[in-house]
């Protein structure tokens, strides 16, 4: 490839860069706010109204499982990051390790905006790390017209008519637990044997699994890739929004339950800042706009008269089981049966 | 050339079209209206308004092109003086040197990820820009090694001994004399070096900090999180720019002629 | 050696110095950290404890990661003999061409190069999804009468694998074939020979290092590609990649993610070895 052309043309656009890089780097001082979170979660009015009025420029970072949150923040020792919103379960763990420092609740004034009911869970019981972000209940979603039966719960999702139709999200401590679930076990059950049981019976499922992904599952539904879904709160709104045609099944064996949450890391660079977006998205108006856009239950008691009725969470939903941390020889077994379940399916 | 069927042409004529017809769907699809691929809106711009209006986006662009800028100058200047180096000299670990040089192009990028991961945690480097850029410039000084290493070869060592004879120094004969002869080697070693910095993902994820996000994780977010549109217009750009500069750089050769 | 040659010596090595620091700190290093790595364990929840244990390896030998190691080796064969199938006609045809035809086929090879590789995946999605492009003109033509599911599938990996990493076989192939003295397959044909038997003789011994190096350029890089079985595939194929990108995240065992690449790497390097034996050359041929 000598070829003088190509050389040229490297030129030129070692040029362009070049020029591009310095006319972009001017530095500026400006308070920041590293957010660390999943793809999606606020919605760009909500960041920008913060900015505008507090003139701190939000850079967000996206994670794509909790548990890869958790072995990033590890890695930067809880610094790096100023704000994380994560699941409930993972929460405790970075409790545990010591990422998580205290929240100042003086300079949150908002703080008592707060759902009690979502409050002092098994991973904050005091109620000194986290803030509530919102409440969800996974559950299964199937288009009727391509379905030929009623779906009831779990168990209905090993029905032979469903060959490679459904679509699951890729917690495997969620999939897992509902295998578990349909077995009438519980989520949480910390001996081994039971959970390769459930390896086994998981496996079974694996010629119906078209897809397994964790973000935008319901697109899959939505354009027809699959007739079943199982999906996040978040995801069941935006189906449902997008096709009311669309089933929502409560499954019979029982619900699962999860509270996402924020926390501020022990070593976030930005501390202030992030008590301040706190206090900011704690404000029943901005809380209600944000809710609206992710489409998880509320878990601001004063925005609830300003979301829709299906963001208020049904009184009974709550006892759905929680995700909880297990042994260590226990999450071994559960990474394992995943691996293995995945591996079943092509 | 006796025997010559179309046959072969046909066939070239097949696969290129297979190689670009997914890009120009891209190209297509960046007009349409709808969200939805397999649904067509109408025509519609607004995809393009939409990506210059993402700032994060752009941010990523401006990052992608800061660090595949960096590594390449840096790996430029280390490989193409290496190279000459090692191609005048004989010593005992050289073949080791060039082995090891080697190695992040001839494993996987998997590899290559996870170990700088690990050992920029070991030694307590914290991840951005910097790790990026020394990240990318490992996997860039192999394409520059071997393009100038191979046009090392055809040239004529005499010439520039002649230079010294003449009484040149060892460093005006390597910039008089030398580097002119290698410098199209250099170039296209550049070229590809910064192409596949630019395209990086695999690497760039696991080295990557909080506050630096590349155009390829941002794309591959993107595409995990559902696609926008947008990253189709942002494609057609992107081919619009290459065939752009390709159709200048001709240009600019034919006038040399 | 005469004297004053060593005294110019002396000085040139300041041209590798840089080389020499940057590779043993920033290749060496980490390589040897990765398989010092290996030998460590877990930490309980989070992190790595300094006791020296093969437990990584034997772990290996569970039947699970046995099996990923198979089906990565799979993937890697069958994308390796389709890219070949495809690929070595196309280099050696295109080294027949006109020098201008060459030079404009150079250009549209490696105008994809500076698009992203994941947007151009993304096209597959488009071909390949329910009702789109490929199920819409195969309905249109009443071939099929519905939706085929084609997307997250095992041969839209394979499709997106070999669609990905052609352009190297091509390259290899093309540079090897264009250095081929054409008038030895003439001289092969007027002493008789067929054009089979000129092929297999001349023709393919001589562009053997070619292809050789085009295999090596797909198989090595196909093993750690796990973002196409991600996009492509739904998440659904376990390639030694996603296992060792998941145990240094999701798994948090680094230690056995570590193990996981020295074996990988072991295997790869032992293809690359058995490349050089063979051709008896140093370098990869066709991406220069």
């Amino acid at each position: 490839m000598r070829i003088k052309k190509l050389a040229v043309l490297a030129m030129s656009a070692l040029l362009v860069g070049g020029l591009l890089a310095g006319c972009s780097s001017n530095k500026e001082e400006k308070k920041e706010l590293v957010l660390f979170t999943w793809e999606g979660m606020f919605p760009q009015e909500v960041l920008d109204g913060f900015e505008e009025k507090t003139g701190i420029k939000i850079t967000f970072s996206n994670f794509d499982t909790d548990e890869t949150m958790l072995q990033k923040l590890a890695d930067a020792k809880g610094g790096d990051y100023d704000l994380v919103i994560a699941d409930d379960y993972i929460i405790e763990t970075a409790i545990e390790q010591g990422l998580v420092s205290k929240l100042d609740k003086e300079k949150i004034e908002n703080f008592n905006n707060i759902n009690p009911v979502f409050q002092s869970q098994f991973y904050d019981e005091n109620d000194e790390y986290t803030v509530p972000y919102g409440a969800g209940i996974p559950l299964i979603v199937y288009n009727p017209e391509s379905v030929n039966f009623e779906i009831k719960g779990y168990a209905d999702l090993w029905n032979e008519s469903l060959k490679d139709s459904i679509a699951i999200t890729a917690n495997y401590r969620v999939i897992n637990g509902i295998t578990l679930k349909s077995m009438g076990e519980s989520m949480n059950v910390d001996d081994v044997d039971t959970i390769y049981k459930a390896g086994e019976k998981l496996k079974e499922l694996a010629p119906n699994i078209r897809l397994i992904n964790d973000d935008n599952t319901q697109n899959a539904l939505l354009n027809g890739e699959a007739s079943v879904a199982f999906l996040y709160t978040s995801q069941v709104t935006t189906a449902l929004a997008e096709n009311p045609d669309l089933k929502v099944v409560y499954p019979e064996e029982g619900l699962g339950f999860g509270i996402m949450a924020a926390f501020i890391p022990s070593q976030a660079p930005n501390s202030d800042e992030a008590h301040e977006f706190l206090n900011y998205i704690l404000d029943p108006e901005v809380y209600a706009q944000c809710i609206e856009y992710i489409g998880y239950y509320s878990t601001n008691k004063a925005a609830d008269d300003l979301v829709s009725d299906n963001l208020v969470l049904p009184d009974d939903a709550a006892e759905g089981e929680i995700i909880q941390n297990i042994s260590a020889e226990a999450e071994e077994a559960h990474n394992k049966i995943w691996i293995e379940f995945k591996s079943e399916c092509e | 050339m006796k025997n010559r069927t179309k046959l072969p042409n046909i066939y070239l004529g097949i696969i290129m079209t297979l190689m670009y017809l997914p890009i120009v769907l891209i190209v297509i699809y960046s007009f349409n209206e709808s969200k939805l691929t397999s649904v067509w809106g109408g025509f519609s711009l607004k995809w393009y308004e939409q990506l210059f209006k993402d700032r994060e986006m752009m941010e990523a662009i401006k990052n992608s092109i800061i660090l595949a800028f960096s590594s390449c100058i840096l790996s430029a200047i280390i490989g193409t003086i290496g190279a000459v180096g090692l191609a005048r000299m004989n010593f005992k670990t050289k073949g080791m040197i060039e082995y090891l040089s080697n190695i992040p192009i001839m494993i996987p990028e998997i590899i290559l990820g996870m170990v700088f991961l690990a050992f920029f945690s070991f030694i307590n480097l914290p991840k951005g820009m910097l790790t990026l850029i020394i990240a990318h410039t490992t996997f860039c000084i192999p394409y520059i090694l071997m393009m100038v290493k191979a046009r090392l070869v055809g040239i004529d060592k005499s010439l520039a001994e002649a230079a010294k004879d003449l009484g040149a120094s060892e460093i005006r004969a390597f910039f008089d004399i030398t580097l002119p002869l290698i410098m199209p080697a250099v170039l296209s070693g550049s070229l590809l070096a910064f192409a596949m910095s630019l395209d990086d993902v695999v690497i760039s994820i696991f080295v990557t900090g909080p506050k630096v996000t590349t155009l390829p994780i941002k794309i591959y977010t993107q595409m995990k999180f559902g696609v926008t549109p947008e990253i189709n217009a942002l494609c057609a750009i992107m081919l619009v720019v290459t065939i752009g500069l390709i159709l200048v750089s001709t240009r600019i050769g034919r006038k040399k002629i | 050696m005469e004297n004053f040659k060593k005294r110019k010596k002396s000085k040139l090595w300041l041209t590798i110095a840089p080389l020499y620091i940057f590779t043993l700190i920033f290749v060496g290093g980490p390589l040897i950290y990765m398989v010092a790595l290996s030998f460590m364990s877990r930490a309980e929840v989070w992190g790595i404890v300094a006791d020296v244990t093969v437990e990584n390896y034997t772990k290996i030998l569970e039947p699970i990661y046995i099996e990923t190691f198979v089906q990565s080796f799979k993937l890697a064969f069958s994308t390796t003999i389709l890219i070949t199938l495809i690929g070595y006609p196309f280099g050696y045809f295109m080294a027949k061409l006109s020098p201008q035809w060459k030079k404009r086929m150079m250009i549209l090879i490696m105008i994809p190069f500076w698009t992203s590789a994941l947007i151009r995946l993304y096209g597959w999605i488009i071909i390949l999804q329910s009702n789109g492009v490929l199920d819409k003109l195969l309905m249109g033509l009443h071939i099929t009468d519905g939706p085929l599911k084609l997307l997250y599938t095992y041969t839209a990996v394979l499709i997106g694998m070999v669609y990905s990493l052609l352009p190297f076989m091509i390259l290899s192939v093309y540079s090897s074939a264009e250095k081929l003295d054409w008038s030895l397959i003439e001289a092969a044909r007027d002493l008789g020979a067929t054009r089979w038997k000129t092929f297999l003789t001349v023709t393919l011994k001589l562009t053997l290092p070619g292809l050789l190096s085009g295999v090596i350029l797909t198989f090595v890089p196909s093993m750690g590609l796990f973002f196409i079985a991600d996009i492509l595939g739904g998440n659904k194929i376990v390639l030694v990649g996603s296992l060792i990108q998941d145990q240094m995240t999701k798994g948090r065992n680094w230690p056995f993610a570590a193990a996981l690449s020295v074996v990988l790497m072991i295997m790869t390097s032992l293809m690359i070895y058995l490349y050089r034996k063979i051709t008896h050359t140093k370098d990869l041929e066709g991406i220069l």
